[in-house]
């Protein structure tokens, strides 16, 4: 690996672990069920990309490109449901803060 | 013909949503019944030629090998007799025809997931195979759209969520070391370059993602909410198989063949079992609804199953795949009789059912049988595969986790004989102080209907645990002592 291939790919390798911490800090700092959806997308996405780079680094970017277009269609449709039980809850309670699920107990 | 087990649910699932008519009550129900006995009947009776005798044709339709083993044979069986079950249950308990045709609609996507996470022999397909059932599972547990159902689909779906972030970051890491995401290929590189940080980093983050999905007790929140918030028939199936394949197996079929037990995974597996058979135990005593405890004691029953696997022994692990039969069965009909009771007199909470359990005979006799074996009574079988887990946890001198063992198992029997006592033995009228709530419960009875596939449920599940009892030793020569040819 040529120099500057390697520096390329530090920072994409700091990209990566700062997306992670973005979706870390935003499921754990949010008070909104919305958000804490945006931030676990965020954690997939940076999940995403890992396998992107460890699929070019061992020489099998076909393996890794059918694992990532399998892995985008599940990720929309964990989202798609997310969003169903998310829109419930609103009914339910008129609200979307997390807080406010806490009726089981014990 | 291994493939069929995912070919034939999702056939059938195309051929009920054809717009016929005809096809959606009745007739749904039928066909998915037919299909899962016919599973339960190639499991049990495995002829070895039709694995063999003809090449898998359809096979070619996924990228990636499937392969079936005994261990997969005891799975199969497992997922047919739960499904089943909870079928049968859902056809009593659900209200309406749509919803009880969404339910097989449902239950059909779940079991295409569980069947293929049992066969496959790569990570990657064990991963998409992992998020289809639990796609399929959130959407059961909100089915009926009430405030607590919602409530604890939301908190199974984020901890899930978080958990196959886990698991993906692990396939990253596994891809990037190993250079394959096979089974094989995965246990080459790991049993020939142990040290590697990547590896050590990759297997941890699997493991934690596993336990997170199994409910182990650091990660246990959302289990008891999600079990207790479900309607009947779907906790059945949640307690039965979903969160048992989709995290338990895995971490059986894992660390049996996959990853090499180092010690100090040994020891994480041995204290997170003890932790979780102690507290859960613990936390089921003081359990006000029926449904609750009953997923306390699952959780402390799957420390069980956790704590044998750290043992790290042949013998330990046979003990580990016949209480996750035993549990699936004794686990399945204690909810099966959680929801008689909730369709009967309109409630779990055991406060109210005080007294009740008498008027419904079979429901009293099959829960002390379920009741007795989970506590590991003699005759029965859950007292067979608690003797083979301690036998190797002592014969491997790990004296204080044995112990563990032997005294949570007191701790079982004392939650369960209250309960018992407290809604089946308490004979006559219910206390006076429960009096207003004792007409409120008359009223919401139903007498008239009669539940004829919640008994059947409850009388196969029962002749299955006393025949595991009293055969228990034909059932471990023919089934599960093979395993530890699959032990490394």
């Amino acid at each position: 690996m040529s120099p500057d291939l390697a520096g390329l790919f530090s920072y994409f390798m700091i990209f990566i672990i700062l997306l992670f911490i973005c979706g870390a800090y935003c499921i754990a700092a949010t008070f909104n069920m919305v958000r804490a959806m945006i931030g676990l997308e965020l954690l997939i996405k940076a999940a995403t990309l890992l396998i992107i780079l460890a699929g070019y680094l061992c020489g099998r970017s076909a393996l890794a490109q059918a694992i990532v277009i399998t892995l985008i269609v599940i990720e929309i449709v964990v989202m798609v449901v997310a969003g169903g039980i998310i829109l419930w809850a609103f009914r339910h309670n008129e609200s979307i803060d997390p807080r406010k699920l806490s009726n089981l107990k014990g | 013909m291994t493939s069929l087990f995912i070919f034939a649910p999702f056939f059938l699932l195309v051929i009920i949503n054809f717009p016929l008519g005809f096809l959606k009550g009745r007739c749904a129900f039928c066909l998915a019944a037919s299909l899962l006995l016919a599973q339960v009947l190639l499991a049990a009776f495995h002829p070895w030629l039709f694995w063999s005798a003809y090449p898998d044709c359809l096979r070619q339709f996924f990228g990636f090998p499937l392969a079936v083993d005994n261990l997969a044979l005891i799975m199969l069986f497992v997922i047919g007799i739960v499904a089943l079950v909870s079928l049968l249950t859902a056809q009593d308990t659900l209200a309406g025809e749509k919803q009880k045709f969404n339910f097989i609609n449902l239950l059909l996507v779940a079991l295409i997931g569980m069947n293929a996470t049992v066969l496959v022999t790569d990570i990657f397909s064990l991963y998409v195979f992992i998020e289809v059932t639990a796609m399929a599972s959130f959407i059961l547990i909100a089915l009926e759209k009430g405030k607590f159902a919602i409530e604890g689909a939301f908190k199974y779906l984020m901890l899930s969520a978080i958990a196959s972030v886990f698991m993906l970051t692990s396939v990253a890491f596994l891809l990037l070391t190993a250079g394959d995401i096979s089974f094989a290929a995965v246990h080459h590189v790991l049993t020939n370059v142990p040290g590697s940080f990547f590896l050590k980093l990759a297997v941890g983050l699997f493991l934690c993602g596993l336990l997170i999905k199994s409910g182990v007790v650091p990660f246990h929140g959302w289990l008891p909410d999600a079990y207790s918030a479900a309607p009947s028939c779907v906790s059945v199936l949640l307690a039965g198989t979903v969160t048992k394949i989709s995290g338990v197996y895995i971490l059986l079929r894992l660390f049996s063949s996959v990853f090499t037990l180092t010690p100090a995974l040994q020891n994480v597996l041995l204290f997170a079992g003890a932790i979780s058979i102690v507290f859960a135990a613990l936390a089921a005593l003081t359990q006000d609804d029926f449904k609750r405890m009953l997923a306390y004691s699952s959780i402390s029953q799957v420390g069980y199953i956790i704590l044998a696997l750290g043992c790290g022994t042949p013998l330990a692990f046979v003990g580990a795949v016949f209480h996750f039969f035993n549990h699936a069965i004794f686990k399945t009909l204690l909810f099966v009789n959680a929801a008689s009771l909730e369709k009967r007199f309109g409630t779990t909470d055991i406060n109210q059912l005080e007294g009740l359990g008498e008027k419904c005979p079979v429901t009293s006799v099959t829960s002390l049988v379920a009741m007795l074996s989970t506590a590991g009574i003699p005759p029965l079988s859950g007292f067979w595969s608690k003797l083979i887990i301690v036998m190797a946890l002592f014969s491997k001198g790990r004296f204080i986790y044995a112990g563990t063992a032997l005294i949570a198992s007191i701790i079982t029997l004392a939650y369960f004989l209250s309960l018992e006592r407290r809604i089946f033995f308490n004979k006559g009228k219910p206390a006076p102080a429960a009096g207003g709530t004792a007409t409120q419960i008359s009223r919401g009875l139903n007498p008239a209907k009669n539940f004829s596939g919640i008994a059947c449920a409850e009388i196969l599940l029962a002749v299955f645990t006393i025949a595991g009892g009293l055969g228990y030793a034909f059932m471990l020569n023919t089934w599960f002592l093979p395993l530890k040819a699959i032990w490394h």
